[in-house]
């Protein structure tokens, strides 16, 4: 009888012995935040990168892509005021967060400082290169405006015929905008051979004829754009009115238009219609219009998370899936490596992407590197054009020359 | 003077020095010293996160802000559109010194006090520059220069390298006696430093407006002729309130800019401008309680909307973008809510409480 006794304590130790086992050594939460406009200027841009960011750490959570342990992202609107930024910033460190993505360029420059204090592995929306100027913690995801501006206009200068092109720069006016003005002019110093007739910085214009006529009796021919996908397509709207857009690259006396990241995509498409034929843009993230494994791996997600066409399609959606792919992926080779999730070992995880352990998002046409002299994610960039609605890639990905000749 | 010091139920004034005191009674006294004492110790009792101190920061640098608006605009009449831009000037005082002789040098940061006085003499400079044209212009005209400076600052920011074209400049940590504030304490200690300065100008503005000076800025925005004739200088009162107003400004802006470490062109905008407009509105234009509940109900509606905003992006239709218009929506209604039914603002609900307090039980 004792014995019997003594079996069943046994037994009832033991099962409360292994049902604490768990509760030890408990999932872990590691939290992360985001602070961009989803609503205000830019949200258009700012909603779908949202939306590709919760779906992909969802699916991470879902799918139990790192164990037991779970992310807990904290999104935030901060209506592109840099003020809000700080005020999320300050409230997500207080959460604790362990990684933090950011979105405008001004906000990222105006928390840099705060990055640097804290020690905080930043990745923003912004690829603006100034970001990365005495900064050690601020990671852009993707080939920084400067280097797809000297991609474009190095394609100019290869696929120009005749004497030197003449080239103008459509540029939104803040840092944004005006942040690869001087690397192109740089470039052109370095024996990028194409003269620079204009800058222009637009303002909210809603008619561009008088500046379009005025490139036309300059000479120019191609107009490269840094800014947002509504001035282009104003501008776009207004060169098919006055008969000027190109109908093949280069075609004299018309207007061949290029554009980096935020100047393209489905939007501007939506915003000019038969005008945006013929536009080339560049952009190191895939697009729902070419067939392929991160087309679908896209889209999948999007349906999977009730997201609509517009959404699933977006190129900044990808862009906010891309983000939250290397937050996760960091966050999985640290635990690989079994050290503790924290800022710090998150930073010497993104350190060490390169090589052998750069990381392969199926969204990007290149893979993601960094190490402490290279803090651009993904080098690489593709051109597409707009055939009959839709973008097609053109020529394979490159990595523009002269952003080596210029450093 | 009422028979018992401490409590008065009516106005027994029986000279003009009675009905210019600060305060009436001495039970208003006390219970002003006691939520003051309140106001500074707080903190000692109640940890709140960073993100709120910002906020509360934000409101009195706006306070700050507002007593100065409050005066051009509230006690002499001139409308003006283009307070931001003086708020900016403050700033860029501080964001150029520090350009120039760098973010981390001693007058940035260990004679930071000077600097908030130098920024509010540059912001009052700027101030009797634009107020010249008080001199010939009233109404819309009056309107439309302050604007026009508005417009030439963000102009001269955005486009000019030396002032970073708007981008952020940077402030360096101030340092205190017990060292530099560091990050965990900043806000705190901008607490303290912008509650200081609120009591202070809260006290110099009270202070003037019982004087001579104070008492011809009411004159001229009621009737400036008659002002005129009765000796005072509508010219030299109209260009010395925006003076005023300027030098408010300025030390809103330098605090700011110590605030936020930085300085960027984007807190200082026409609809910067048109926002310390609608808290002087809904606070109450020409009564010195306005300026303080002004700015605290604007910066709270805007988090209410904000937070309004983020939970109606889940329920409406993206391809509408609605939330984004209910910040805009909301600002505006209320606004207009406020000049419809109670363009006193919400001083006066605090006069009519005070009153009903006074009287109670008996009925007003």
């Amino acid at each position: 009888m004792k014995t019997n006794k003594i079996s069943i304590w046994l037994i009832v130790s033991l099962v409360a012995f292994m049902l604490a086992i768990p509760a030890s050594s408990g999932a872990k939460v590691y939290k992360l935040g985001l602070s961009l406009a989803i609503t205000g200027p830019t949200s258009d841009a700012g909603n779908p990168y949202a939306k590709g960011v919760e779906d992909y750490f969802r699916y991470v959570n879902d799918n139990k892509l790192l164990g037991q342990d779970t992310i807990d992202c904290t999104i935030r609107d901060d209506k592109y005021e840099t003020s809000i930024t700080k005020r999320n910033f300050e409230e997500y460190l207080d959460m604790g967060i362990v990684f933090y993505l950011n979105y405008s360029t001004g906000s990222t420059l105006g928390l840099k400082r705060d990055f640097e204090e804290v020690k905080m592995p930043t990745i923003p929306a912004s690829f603006h290169a100034g970001n990365l100027e005495d900064s050690n913690y601020i990671f852009l995801p993707i080939a920084s405006y400067s280097a797809q501006a000297i991609g474009l206009a190095e394609y100019v200068v290869n696929n120009h015929e005749g004497k030197k092109p003449k080239v103008a720069l459509f540029v939104h006016p803040s840092a944004f905008g005006r942040g690869p003005v001087d690397d192109v002019k740089k470039s052109v110093a370095a024996g990028l051979n194409m003269e620079i007739v204009e800058v222009v910085e637009h303002g909210q214009d809603l008619d561009n004829t008088a500046m379009l006529q005025r490139f036309k009796s300059k000479g120019v021919q191609y107009v490269i754009s840094q800014t947002v996908q509504s001035p282009v397509a104003v501008m776009l709207n207004d060169a098919s009115r006055l008969g000027l857009v190109a109908k093949t690259f280069g075609e004299k006396g018309k207007f061949t238009f290029l554009g980096c990241h935020y100047t393209g995509g489905n939007d501007l498409i939506a915003l000019a219609g038969d005008a945006a034929e013929n536009f080339y843009w560049t952009t190191s993230y895939i697009i729902t219009s070419e067939p392929g494994v991160g087309r679908d791996a896209q889209l999948a997600l999007a349906k999977r998370y009730g997201r609509d066409d517009k959404a699933a399609n977006s190129h900044n959606y990808a862009n906010g899936v891309m983000v939250a792919q290397v937050a996760a992926e960091t966050i999985k080779r640290a635990k690989a490596r079994g050290v503790e999730i924290t800022k710090e070992s998150l930073y010497e995880e993104l350190l060490a992407m390169n090589g052998i352990n750069a990381f392969y998002p199926v969204t990007t046409v290149g893979p993601v590197t960094f190490s402490k002299d290279d803090q651009q994610g993904v080098d690489t960039l593709q051109l597409y054009v707009v055939e009959d609605g839709n973008f097609k890639s053109e020529g394979t990905p490159f990595i523009p020359e002269y952003t080596g000749k210029i450093k | 003077m009422s028979a018992n010091r401490w409590l008065a139920t009516g106005n027994y004034f029986t000279t003009y020095q009675e009905e210019q005191r600060i305060f009436f009674t001495a039970i208003d006294r006390l219970l002003f010293a006691f939520f003051l004492a309140a106001l500074f110790l707080w903190p000692f009792f109640v940890e709140l996160d960073s993100k709120y101190m910002l906020v509360i920061d934000n409101i009195l640098v706006a306070v700050i802000a507002v007593l100065g608006l409050n005066m051009v605009t509230g006690f002499a009449g001139l409308i003006s559109v283009g307070h931001a831009a003086f708020v900016g000037v403050g700033a860029y005082t501080v964001a150029c010194c520090a350009r120039i002789i760098g973010d981390q040098h001693v007058l940035i940061t260990h004679a930071w006090p000077l600097m908030i006085l130098v920024s509010g003499f540059m912001g009052a400079i700027f101030g009797l520059v634009v107020g010249l044209p008080a001199l010939r212009l009233k109404h819309l005209y009056l309107v439309m220069a302050t604007l026009s400076f508005q417009m030439i600052f963000e102009w001269t920011i955005g486009f000019m390298d030396f002032f970073n074209q708007g981008q952020t400049i940077y402030v360096g940590r101030v340092v205190w006696f017990t060292g530099e504030v560091g990050r965990n304490e900043h806000y705190l200690f901008w607490y303290y430093a912008l509650l200081t300065v609120v009591v202070i100008c809260g006290f110099a503005v009270r202070n003037l407006l019982r004087t001579r000076y104070g008492r011809c800025l009411v004159a001229v925005r009621d009737n400036d002729r008659a002002a005129d004739a009765m000796g005072m200088h509508p010219g030299f009162t109209k260009v010395y309130a925006f003076g005023l107003a300027g030098f408010l400004a300025g030390i809103a802006g330098s605090m700011h800019a110590y605030l936020y470490r930085g300085v960027g062109m984007e807190s200082f905008t026409l609809h910067e401008s048109i926002q310390y407009l609608a808290m002087t509105i809904v606070g109450g234009l020409g009564a010195l309680t306005g300026s303080f509940f002004g700015p605290a109900a604007i910066k709270i509606l805007d988090l209410q909307v904000e937070s309004l905003a983020e939970w109606a992006l889940n329920y409406l239709p993206s391809t509408m973008n609605l939330a984004t218009a209910l910040r805009p929506l909301s600002f505006g209604l209320v606004i207009v809510l406020f000049l419809m039914f109670e363009p006193r603002g919400i001083a006066n609900w605090w006069r009519i409480l005070r009153s009903y307090v006074k009287l109670w039980p008996f009925r007003y």
